[in-house]
């Protein structure tokens, strides 16, 4: 365990949310934004440390499953999807029949209420999911089950156009108003931004809270063996159920912001894509680490701004890191920064990290 | 009406062959090695489109054969170097690389042959017209050669897991693959040999569906998740499972197309949930494996 100074790991969090725009000043990272006769602050550019945030959450929630209770879900977009789809309906209204039923409704600027509303459909969601999935499957079946399912819910945004508006999804969602500030306040996206970063900051904060609790030791334990877990009077089951689920709040979270943000949503907030974008920046990042998933939303998106210039083919770029880190950086880069500090370069090399045996304690 | 159902059930089995062959190609890896293949979709969709570039130059038969024989090869070179470096860890690993290579096998299916969908040259004469029983007409392309072609192949598959040597082997290996290592069996070669065969069937069902439907890049990532569903219904390193798996959601989600066409691409799903609430493992699943 690491020295135990919660307050300083806070505190540096809530520095670099509040200094990530200054150094994104054209989409990349810059470590040098004053330097030179150039603003250190672009703001078209302030939508990207948004998006990174957004993701952060995404990834997070992703984290608590993977990186803490070991279970890939290679399916986490539809949380993400249903957070944000709830929260633009919420908004817009809808007027929809389902067979017989008329379903209406007039929308409402609450955004408080509308993330209330997404949060706990999403809870239901992932709790019956839960149900079906936790005491079926485990291992690689359950990524393949949790990917399939994720799919069904896509193809329902893709399909259901009356609800979702289908392909295209739906746009013009309005922004809500901040009581106390002028109105219109968060169609700028500098002030969006610092509300994405208080709402982050709020987000890691009980995320730290719960990582740390007995709860998430009990995680771990799970993690390293389900049947020592289990000889020691834990429920295994509960815990995997309650661990689903908590971890598809941060994406509902971040799909909320997202609507809000995007002021537009479609479906491919719920594909495989999405899904996998996830689990790409929490292997970046590093999956053991409570920073990890932030910084790889960070480095993902870095990735992408800095080849997407170029060439049209730039998945093909984050693929190729992406491969060479689970071959040779399987703890992602801050496991790779400690594995340094601790035994040098060569060792790194040799140790090849993510062993059955030797997975590395949190 | 009648018609109309046959047609869709006839579809449906076109279908439902090529199902069955990719689905049996991730079923023998999965089974021998616990290995979850993403790239296994992608390396259909290059099956598709080998065949649909060799056709033109070589004809149809051996530009058949050698794009399966290509992707089997790949499929080898692949597990040589990507795979192999991660046996010993947990096995989501190959899982998350295998993600990350078809990313990047998509993006250059995308380089090479485009963003829109290609169309293949043609079928020679004797498979591109059709057949009639009674007032029925069926394509020989999608309703005879498909089916004849599956079945050689599922009896070749079958013959040489239940009665070759290297069939033992695998049987054994899927079992314990280090008990069979230690009684002398070379088996990261057998390793890389089934990862081939598996690779040789998602290729060959690619250029077995180049004539029939349209080949775009993303018809890897449709496959992959299709072929998910077919294990999870089937059962993981079942041989019948991914028989009667393919054969069963291509007949239905075909069916589908009458009954209600916005759920044509759920009906996979539908069957799968149903599944897993009464035999968690799948049809023809075993409780315990690569869990």
């Amino acid at each position: 365990m690491k020295p135990d100074r919660p307050w300083l790991t806070l505190a540096g969090i809530a520095i670099a949310l509040g200094l990530l725009p200054f150094f994104m000043p054209d989409g990349t990272l810059d470590l040098f934004p004053f330097a030179g006769a150039r603003l250190p602050f672009h703001a078209g550019f302030v939508d990207l440390a948004t998006t990174i945030l957004v993701f952060g959450l995404f990834a997070i929630g992703f984290n608590l499953l993977f990186g803490h209770t070991g279970e890939l879900s290679f399916g986490h977009a539809m949380f993400f999807a249903l957070g944000a789809y709830a929260t633009a309906l919420f908004a817009k209204g809808f007027d929809v029949m389902v067979g017989p039923v008329h379903l209406q409704f007039a929308g409402s600027g609450n955004a408080l209420l509308a993330l209330a509303v997404a949060l706990t459909l999403v809870a239901l969601w992932a709790w019956l999911l839960a149900r079906v999935i936790v005491p079926r499957s485990s291992g690689i079946y359950y990524s393949m089950i949790t990917l399939a399912f994720a799919q069904v819910i896509y193809f329902i945004a893709f399909h259901w156009g009356d609800l979702t508006g289908g392909e295209d999804g739906l746009q013009g969602i309005p922004r809500p108003e901040v009581p106390g500030l002028p109105p219109g306040w968060l169609g700028d996206g500098v002030h969006f931004y610092i509300a994405a970063a208080v709402v982050a900051f709020a987000a890691i904060v009980i995320n730290y809270g719960i990582v740390r609790s007995n709860f998430g030791s009990v995680l771990r334990a799970i993690r390293e063996n389900k049947q020592r877990a289990r000889f020691l009077g834990y429920d295994v089951e509960k815990y995997r159920i309650n661990a689903f689920v908590l971890s598809a709040l941060f994406p509902a979270l971040g799909g909320w912001l997202w609507a809000y943000f995007q002021q537009s949503v479609n479906p491919d907030a719920g594909s495989v894509d999405f899904s996998g974008r996830v689990v790409m920046m929490s292997l970046l990042g590093g999956i053991n680490s409570f920073a990890g998933p932030i910084l790889g939303s960070f480095v993902y998106w870095d990735l992408q701004n800095r080849f997407a210039r170029f060439d049209r083919y730039w998945p093909e770029i984050i693929g190729i890191v992406f491969v060479f880190v689970v071959l040779l950086a399987p703890r992602g880069i801050t496991g790779a920064v400690e594995d340094l500090r601790r035994y040098g370069v060569g060792a790194m090399v040799r140790r090849s990290p993510g062993r059955r045996s030797e997975r590395p304690a949190p | 009406m009648l018609h109309e159902i046959a047609d869709q059930v006839f579809n449906g089995i076109t279908l439902g062959m090529l199902y069955i062959l990719v689905a049996l190609g991730l079923n023998v890896i999965l089974g021998l090695m616990g290995v979850i293949n993403f790239s296994h979709g992608s390396f259909f969709m290059l099956g598709a489109y080998v065949a649909y570039t060799l056709a033109p130059h070589v004809g149809f038969f051996p530009s058949l054969l050698l794009a399966a024989a290509i992707i089997g090869v790949l499929g080898m070179l692949f597990e040589i170097f990507l795979i192999r470096p991660l046996y010993g860890r947990i096995p989501e690993y190959a899982l998350l690389l295998t993600y990350g290579t078809a990313l990047i096998f998509e993006q250059v299916a995308r380089r090479i042959w485009g963003d829109d969908a290609v169309r293949y040259p043609g079928l020679p004469d004797w498979l591109a017209g059709s057949v009639n029983v009674g007032s029925y007409a069926f394509p020989v392309y999608k309703d005879v050669f498909l089916v004849a072609v599956t079945v050689v192949i599922l009896t070749a598959v079958w013959l040489i897991i239940n009665r070759t040597n290297i069939g033992v082997i695998i049987r054994a290996g899927t079992r314990d693959a280090e008990m069979v290592e230690v009684l002398g069996i070379n088996m990261p070669f057998t390793f890389t040999l089934v990862f081939g065969l598996g690779s040789f069937l998602a290729g060959l069902a690619g250029a077995l569906a180049a004539p029939v439907y349209a080949i775009i890049p993303n018809l890897a990532s449709q496959w992959i998740v299709l072929t998910f569903v077919i294990v999870i219904v089937g059962g993981i390193g079942s041989f019948w499972g991914a028989v009667v798996g393919g054969l069963a959601i291509g007949i239905l989600s075909s069916l589908m197309e009458l009954v209600f066409p916005p759920a044509v691409e759920l009906t996979g799903f539908i069957i799968m949930g149903l599944v897993l609430l009464v035999r968690p493992r799948g049809l023809f699943g075993v409780e315990g494996l690569f869990e």
